[in-house]
């Protein structure tokens, strides 16, 4: 299914992408998307279930309140069967060992005398108390017959109302209540929410069930909050796999293992560095740029709050500079109209040569100016995703709906917009890192840094592709009076563009995953889930259309070769590189 | 006065602690606020405290038996649990307190205390060092501060 001639039908049908190095298994995917939409409807949404379907394994749950409740109360179950003990002990023994079922169970069945002791579950009373009619409560000392006398496992009698001042206090002061034990303090018996429930008012028991339910997400290794504001939906993950990212019901995406938002490729530490990076820096990086100009001459950032426009850089350096054009002060003077009124300056506006961004571009080499560079990308890259999301919404709250009536659509086959957006969401998220991942590539590692801005200079472009078409192309059907005979056009531009450009960011990522290896390896890992992919797409027996894969695994057989500028393989019949069209 | 309705626990503490007091400690109620204690505890015989006799004060805050009393030393100590205020670092007093536990049951702890200085759980930084670095000479100047502040007055 590799063959050449499937590879050339795969280039020969897509018009859409001409630099499709990436695209492997996308073309395929958007192809047979196309034909049979043409074909018939029917297949159409099979195609739609398949992508879904071929979406990787999901490892991790989102967990409602329900969600939560029903976990804990079946992992209770669960204890109280296996360990033949009551639901309130098995709750107890479960909240000393973190809510791990498996953790419990070997510790019990290892010693269980120990573990009895440790977590404060007694066998039998401490203190007996035969034929007495009457008890005396070890707080208020007050004398109450038996039936005003409250007790937990070890016997020591308190009456009604000092175990409510008892339980109260604890669990006012917090989730500590979880743990809460016998008043008599060399006593240690466990006082579970059996005592709670008898004991204590309705408001301090709404808030022990409420710090039980919590204690379940909190002390549980597996599970965590979603970080987001508000949110109070909660995600259980499963090892296995190095992706970290997870994204919430209520659509906020964050990495399991440092809780930032989710920052594929870029790994947790990078992330911390920059996050520090910016909280320290983006302030004094704003106040330095709107108020300093870096010197013509060693480049340092020089605030002018006083005097003339005769500037002396501080030493080593002693520059001496007109303030205005940035020229030497040595080419002023009165020839030059004053030196408080800089001609030059004044002439050299007007021809539009001082322009800032220029000026910047001069100056990238100042590793402030470098930080800038990379962070005013990722932050546009921030915004411009917030905008995608507030336009996803819109289309999914109202223009869906309006475009379904004009074009005559069920709401159904409107769906690749909605994907759309959500791709381009998507991939401003990823392409908004890569700008982290750049800023902290060697700058010694010449070969992996224009192999790195390659990709990135491609991914950007496709997104940019795809972000105009969603948000341009459509706008003419979003105000058109009626049905339009272009829309299925559309509807096959947009959704091959989607489907595209998921592609290419699936394996960027991969590839900055993988720390750029192609570029020392001469080898070709990216293939590798590309074919994989393949295998899964073709179980619809739809052999010899396109099911190219570009690279594979192998990196040097009769049918390849590698590029020796950049080292990703190409097909035979390929004369020039497809990643950076030199010629063989 | 604050008297009227004082809870019967408090009550019979106080009079279990005139009546038959705890060897080396003595506690009695002030006149005006029978929440307010003096309480006096002899140096533990072997401690450098030995031959002093320290004041304290203690108080039941509206919250006893639920929350733990008040107690600070009066007369300057060297200690390094007790800083120079008089404060205390001792847990039964703070996280480990339960309503269980007494006015008797706390002097008790003090007076062990007193025995027991623990300078790796300290509340005056520089007496712990001390007490760490040198501990005979930390317990020079203990029974030192015992003859000069905690003599019998």
């Amino acid at each position: 299914m590799d063959s050449e001639d499937d590879m050339h039908d795969a280039h020969d049908m897509e018009s859409l992408e001409d630099d499709d190095f990436y695209s492997g298994d996308t073309e395929e995917g958007a192809m047979d998307y196309y034909s049979d939409y043409d074909d018939d409807a029917g297949d159409y949404f099979d195609d739609a279930d398949k992508i879904e379907s071929r979406r990787p394994e999901q490892n991790f749950t989102i967990l409602k309140e329900s969600d939560i409740r029903v976990r804990q109360e079946d992992d209770i179950d669960r204890v109280a069967a296996v360990l033949s003990v009551s639901r309130v002990a098995a709750s107890i023994l479960l909240r000393h060992h973190n809510w791990s079922v498996s953790k419990v169970h070997d510790a019990w069945f290892a010693d269980e005398e120990r573990v009895r002791k440790a977590v404060g579950l007694l066998e039998k009373p401490v203190v007996q108390h035969p034929n007495t009619s009457e008890l005396t409560c070890g707080i208020c000392f007050e004398n109450y017959p038996r039936s005003g006398i409250g007790m937990a496992s070890c016997g020591h009698p308190y009456c009604f109302s000092c175990w409510e001042g008892y339980i109260s206090t604890s669990i006012n002061d917090g989730p500590g209540c979880l743990m809460l034990r016998c008043p008599e303090p060399t006593c240690g018996a466990a006082i579970g929410q059996d005592m709670i429930d008898l004991l204590a008012c309705n408001e301090d028991k709404e808030k022990y069930a409420r710090y039980l339910r919590r204690s379940y997400i909190e002390d549980n290794k597996k599970s965590k909050w979603c970080p987001a504001p508000g949110c109070e939906y909660a995600v259980t993950f499963d090892a296995g796999g190095g992706n970290y990212d997870v994204s919430c019901l209520c659509s906020y995406s964050f990495c399991w293992n440092c809780t930032e938002e989710a920052h594929r490729p870029v790994d947790c530490g990078t992330v911390v560095k920059w996050i520090m990076k910016n909280s320290a820096e983006s302030e004094n990086m704003n106040w330095i740029l709107a108020n300093s100009k870096p010197c013509p001459k060693c480049k340092r950032p020089i605030e002018k709050n006083q005097g003339c426009m005769h500037i002396t850089c501080t030493p080593p350096c002693k520059f001496e500079f007109c303030w205005l054009c940035l020229g030497a002060w040595s080419d002023h003077g009165e020839r030059t109209g004053g030196f408080y009124a800089c001609n030059r300056y004044e002439a050299a506006k007007q021809e539009g040569v001082y322009d800032d961004t220029e000026r910047r571009r001069e100056m990238a080499k100042n590793s402030l100016e470098r930080y800038t560079h990379y962070y005013e990308r990722w932050a546009s890259n921030q915004s411009s995703r917030q905008k995608a999301l507030a336009d996803l919404e819109q289309m999914q709250n109202v223009h869906i709906e309006k475009l379904s009536d004009t074009q005559c659509q069920p709401e159904s086959q409107l769906k690749f917009i909605t994907e759309a957006w959500l791709q381009i969401v998507e991939c401003r998220r990823v392409l908004k890192w890569t700008y982290a991942y750049g800023y902290y590539l060697p700058e010694h590692e010449g070969a992996k840094k224009q192999f790195f801005e390659y990709l990135q200079g491609e991914a950007e472009s496709g997104l940019e592709r795809l972000h105009q078409c969603a948000e341009k192309e459509l706008q003419q059907f979003l105000t058109a009076e009626g049905q339009s005979k272009e829309f299925n056009d559309f509807r096959t531009k947009l959704a091959g563009l989607t489907s595209v450009t998921k592609n290419y960011f699936e394996n960027l990522v991969r590839a900055l995953e993988n720390g750029l290896s192609d570029v020392d390896a001469n080898g070709a890992s990216f293939s590798k889930a590309t074919s994989s992919k393949n295998a899964a797409g073709s179980s619809k027996g739809r052999a010899g259309r396109g099911k190219g894969a570009l690279r594979t695994n192998r990196t040097s057989d009769d049918t390849h070769w590698s590029c020796e500028h950049c080292t990703s393989v190409n097909v035979k019949s390929a004369t020039t590189c497809q990643i950076c069209n030199q010629r063989r | 006065m604050a008297n009227s309705n004082l809870p019967r626990r408090i009550i019979k503490e106080t009079q279990r602690l005139l009546s038959e007091p705890a060897p080396g400690i003595s506690a009695s109620p002030s006149e005006d606020n029978m929440r307010y204690f003096n309480v006096m505890i002899l140096g533990p015989t072997q401690s450098p405290y030995e031959g002093g006799v320290f004041k304290l004060e203690l108080f039941l805050p509206e919250e006893y038996p639920m929350a733990a009393p008040k107690v600070r030393f009066l007369t300057k100590i060297y200690h390094p649990n007790i800083d120079k205020l008089g404060r205390i670092c001792l847990d039964i007093l703070k996280d480990k307190w339960s309503p269980a536990l007494q006015i008797r049951t706390v002097l008790l702890s003090i007076q062990a205390l007193l025995s027991a200085p623990n300078p790796d759980d300290p509340l005056s930084e520089n007496i712990a060092k001390h007490w760490k670095s040198n501990e005979a000479e930390a317990v020079e100047t203990a029974k030192e501060w015992t003859r000069l502040y905690a003599s019998g007055a």
